[in-house]
C-alpha cells in the first residue's frame, strides 16, 4: 500500500480583513496525496486552493493543524529548515510560470538547484531542459521563449531537486484550451517517468477530467463550504 | 549557481539602473580621488621642501613668506634684490677680496646665492654657483608617505629618509668658470625633451620678454620630488652677463661682453642677488638652532635685509593655508560620498521593489532568507567595486588632466601616477562598507519579502 507524500490533518487558517473582521479560509479535517499519485483539485475562485498549495509548501503556516511533507511534521520545522525541505522535496509550477526573466532556461533549473542540498549540476539541468523538449533553447531567457516553451522550462525547474511531489497551481489558466492538453501531458508524463507524486490545482473541469483522480475543495474544506 | 552568480545575473538583468548607479558612484569617487590626490600632492610637495639643505633664507625686507615661496617652491614673485656687497657679509675670509671675513661669516657653513627673474618656456630660471648642487642637499625629514605598518609590510624603513645630495641622470654640475652652463630639473627636462649638450635661451621676466644668450645644458638632475625638479638652474656669472641684469652703477665699468668663451666677469658693484640660502654652523657646545636664532634675530634688526626659517615658514603655510583647504576638501569629499551612497540606496531599493516578485519566486523554490539577503549584499558590493575601481582610475585620469594646470598655478606636480597612498588605500574597504550599509535596507526589505503575497 502506498505511503502518503503529503498529509494534512486538522488544518485551520483564516485571514484578518482590514476592517478587524477574519475570515476562515481553510478548515480541512484530513487529506493526503499518495507517493506517485496524480490528483487534480477544483475549486471555485476563492475557495482556498492557493492558500492551501502554500501550506503544504511552507510557504504560509497555518493556524492549527498539522502538514507532513515527506514524513517531515513542517509545522513544527523553522523556517530555515522548512525551506530546505521545500527546496529538496516539492516542485512547485506557477500560474505565470514565473521564471526570472534575467537567467536562462538553463539557469532558471540551475537557479533551483543552488537551493537544494545537492550541489548544482550543469549536466542534470541540460538532460531535464532536454527530456521536456527544449535542448536547443537552453540559452535562450524566457522573453525569447514561446508560452508552450516557458511552460515547459516551469516543469524542468520544478524537477531539479528530485522532488517527490510537484504542486501545480492552475498551470493553464495563462494559456490557450489548444495548449492546455499539452501542458497536461507533459506535467502527467514527465511526474510518471521521473516517479513524482502530482497535484494540480485547477478551476477548469475539462482540464480535471485529464486526471484518473479528481477532488473537489469543496467537498473536504469545510471553509469553503461555509465561505463559498 | 553560487550565490555570486545569481547576483552577477540580476546586475546583468538591470543593466542600465546597475550602470548608473555604477557611474554615478564611479564620478563621486574619481571627485573624491582627484580632491585627495591633488590634496595630498600639496601638501607633500610644501612637505618636501623641509628637507632642504639650508636652514635659513636671506633676502630683501618684506614677507617671510613670500621669501621662501620664491626661494624653495619658484612660485610667486621675488621681493627685490639685495647688493651683492650684503652677500659678502656671510662669506669667509678667503672668498672675498679684501681677505677679511663677513660680519655673519661665523655663523655660516654655507651660503648660495641665487638671482632670479627669468625664465625658460615657463620654468623658473635661477642663477647660482656650482655650490647649489655641490654643497646642499635634498629630501630630508619628510616623514614617510604610506602608515608605519604598510611600510613594515613592504620592507621599507620607517625612518625619515635622510638628507640626500643631489644626484644627475645625464651629465654633470656646472662649473663655476663654465659661465654659460646650465642645470636642468628632471621634470623640465622630461617636459621640454631637452638633453645634455642642447642650447636653451631665457627670456628675461616673462616668457615673452626679452630673449637672452643661450645656455648649454651641462647635466639633468635625478628626479627629487621636490621644485627643484621644476626648476632651470644656470651659471650666475653667465646670468649677470645678460642684457638688463646689470645694476645701473655710475662710473662702473661695463661688461666685456656677453658671448660664450672667456667673457669679463660683471664688476661686483654692479651685481646683486635676489636670495642667499644659508646653512648655519653649530658652534661648539651650542646647538644649531641656537646659531640660527642669534643670526636671525642679528640679521632682522639690520636695514639690508631679512632672514626667514623655511621649516618655520612652511609650518606657517601648511596652517594658514594648507590645513584649511584639506579641511575644505575633505568636507566637499564627504558630502561627495554621501551623495554616492544615497545614490546606491536609491538604486538598490528600486532593484528590491523592482524584483520583488523574483525574491518571491525563489523563496517559493527554497531559497532561506539569509541567502537573499546576501545575494542583495554581494549586488551591492559588486556596484560598489565596479564603480569604485572605474571612478578611482578615473580620478587618476582627471589629475593627469589637469595636472599641467596646478602645475603651472601652484608649482605643483600633479601626474596621472600621483597618490595618496593611505586614504586610496582605506577608500575601496571603506566605500564596500558604505555600500553594505547603504544596501541593507532594501536586503532587509527583500528578507521580508511576502512570498505568498507575490505569488498571488
Amino acid at each position: 500500500m502506498p505511503s502518503p507524500v503529503i498529509e494534512l490533518e486538522h488544518i485551520r487558517k483564516s485571514f484578518a480583513m482590514p476592517g478587524g473582521e477574519t475570515v476562515a479560509v481553510l478548515d480541512i479535517e484530513r487529506f493526503a496525496l499518495d507517493e506517485r499519485e496524480q490528483v487534480a483539485l477544483t475549486g471555485q475562485s476563492g475557495s482556498g486552493k492557493s492558500t492551501l498549495l502554500h501550506v503544504i509548501s511552507g510557504i504560509m503556516r497555518p493556524d492549527a493543524g498539522r502538514v507532513r511533507v515527506a514524513g517531515h511534521d513542517i509545522t513544527r520545522l523553522g523556517e530555515a529548515a522548512t525551506d530546505r525541505l521545500r527546496a529538496d522535496t516539492l516542485g512547485l509550477v506557477f500560474q505565470q510560470f514565473n521564471l526570472l526573466p534575467g537567467f536562462t532556461a538553463l539557469e532558471n533549473v540551475l537557479v533551483a538547484m543552488s537551493f537544494g542540498s545537492a550541489k548544482p549540476d550543469r549536466w542534470r539541468a541540460a538532460d531535464l531542459l532536454a527530456s521536456v523538449g527544449l535542448t536547443h533553447r537552453l540559452h535562450h531567457k524566457p522573453g525569447e521563449l514561446s508560452i508552450g516553451q516557458q511552460q515547459r522550462v516551469a516543469v524542468a525547474r520544478a524537477l531539479a531537486n528530485r522532488p517527490r511531489v510537484i504542486l501545480a497551481d492552475e498551470p493553464t489558466a495563462s494559456i490557450d484550451t489548444a495548449h492546455q492538453d499539452q501542458v497536461i501531458d507533459l506535467l502527467t508524463t514527465t511526474c510518471a517517468e521521473h516517479d513524482v507524486a502530482l497535484l494540480v490545482v485547477t478551476h477548469s473541469p475539462e482540464v480535471a477530467a485529464r486526471f484518473p483522480k479528481r477532488l473537489r475543495l469543496e467537498d473536504f474544506n469545510r471553509a469553503a463550504v461555509h465561505h463559498g | 549557481m553560487s550565490l555570486f552568480g545569481i547576483a552577477w545575473r540580476t546586475i546583468r538583468q538591470r543593466l542600465l539602473t546597475s550602470g548608473l548607479t555604477a557611474l554615478s558612484l564611479a564620478l563621486g569617487v574619481a571627485l573624491v580621488v582627484a580632491t585627495l590626490v591633488i590634496g595630498d600632492v600639496v601638501t607633500q610637495a610644501f612637505k618636501s621642501g623641509s628637507g632642504l639643505g639650508y636652514n635659513m633664507i636671506v633676502g630683501a625686507k618684506g614677507s617671510p613668506l613670500q621669501l621662501v615661496l620664491n626661494s624653495v617652491y619658484l612660485i610667486s614673485k621675488p621681493i627685490e634684490n639685495i647688493p651683492w656687497t650684503f652677500y659678502e657679509e656671510f662669506l669667509p675670509a678667503t672668498a672675498r677680496p679684501d681677505g677679511v671675513a663677513g660680519t655673519f661669516a661665523g655663523s655660516v657653513q654655507t651660503a648660495v646665492p641665487i638671482c632670479m627673474g627669468d625664465y625658460f618656456r615657463s620654468y623658473r630660471v635661477v642663477g647660482t654657483s656650482a655650490a647649489y648642487f655641490d654643497r646642499l642637499t635634498y629630501g630630508g625629514g619628510g616623514p614617510p608617505r604610506l602608515p608605519r605598518w604598510l611600510v613594515r609590510l613592504l620592507g621599507q624603513s620607517t625612518a625619515a629618509a635622510a638628507p640626500r645630495p643631489f644626484a644627475f641622470s645625464a651629465g654633470r654640475n656646472f662649473r663655476d668658470d663654465e659661465f654659460f652652463g646650465g642645470v636642468l630639473g628632471s621634470e623640465v627636462a622630461a617636459r621640454l625633451g631637452l638633453r645634455v649638450g642642447d642650447p636653451f635661451a631665457p627670456t628675461h621676466g616673462a616668457d615673452d620678454g626679452l630673449v637672452h644668450d643661450p645656455f648649454t645644458v651641462t647635466g639633468i638632475l635625478a628626479r627629487t620630488d621636490t621644485p627643484v625638479d621644476r626648476g632651470v638652474y644656470v651659471n650666475m656669472e653667465g646670468f649677470y652677463l645678460q642684457e638688463g641684469h646689470a645694476k645701473p652703477v655710475e662710473g662702473a665699468a661695463p661688461a666685456a661682453g656677453s658671448a660664450p668663451g672667456t667673457p669679463a666677469p660683471l664688476p661686483r658693484e654692479q651685481r646683486e642677488v635676489t636670495a642667499i640660502l644659508v646653512e648655519t654652523v653649530s658652534l661648539p657646545g651650542l646647538p644649531a638652532e641656537l646659531t640660527a636664532m642669534a643670526l636671525k634675530t642679528q640679521l632682522n634688526e639690520g636695514r639690508d635685509g631679512q632672514a626667514a626659517e623655511p621649516i618655520r615658514e612652511i609650518s606657517v603655510l601648511l596652517g594658514l593655508f594648507v590645513r584649511p583647504l584639506e579641511l575644505l576638501l575633505l568636507l566637499v569629499t564627504t558630502l561627495v560620498v554621501i551623495v554616492s551612497a544615497i545614490g546606491i540606496l536609491v538604486s538598490m531599493v528600486g532593484s528590491a521593489l523592482e524584483r520583488s516578485r523574483d525574491v518571491a519566486v525563489m523563496r517559493a523554490l527554497g531559497a532561506r532568507r539569509s541567502q537573499v539577503l546576501a545575494t542583495v549584499l554581494i549586488e551591492a558590493v559588486i556596484i560598489a567595486l565596479g564603480g569604485g575601481l572605474a571612478g578611482w582610475a578615473l580620478g587618476h585620469v582627471l589629475v593627469g588632466a589637469i595636472g599641467p594646470l596646478i602645475t603651472t598655478n601652484a608649482g605643483v606636480s600633479a601626474t596621472l601616477l600621483s597618490a595618496a597612498p593611505t586614504a586610496e588605500l582605506l577608500l575601496v574597504p571603506f566605500l564596500i562598507g558604505l555600500a553594505i550599509l547603504a544596501a541593507l535596507l532594501p536586503a532587509l526589505a527583500a528578507y521580508r519579502t511576502d512570498v505568498a503575497k507575490w505569488l498571488g
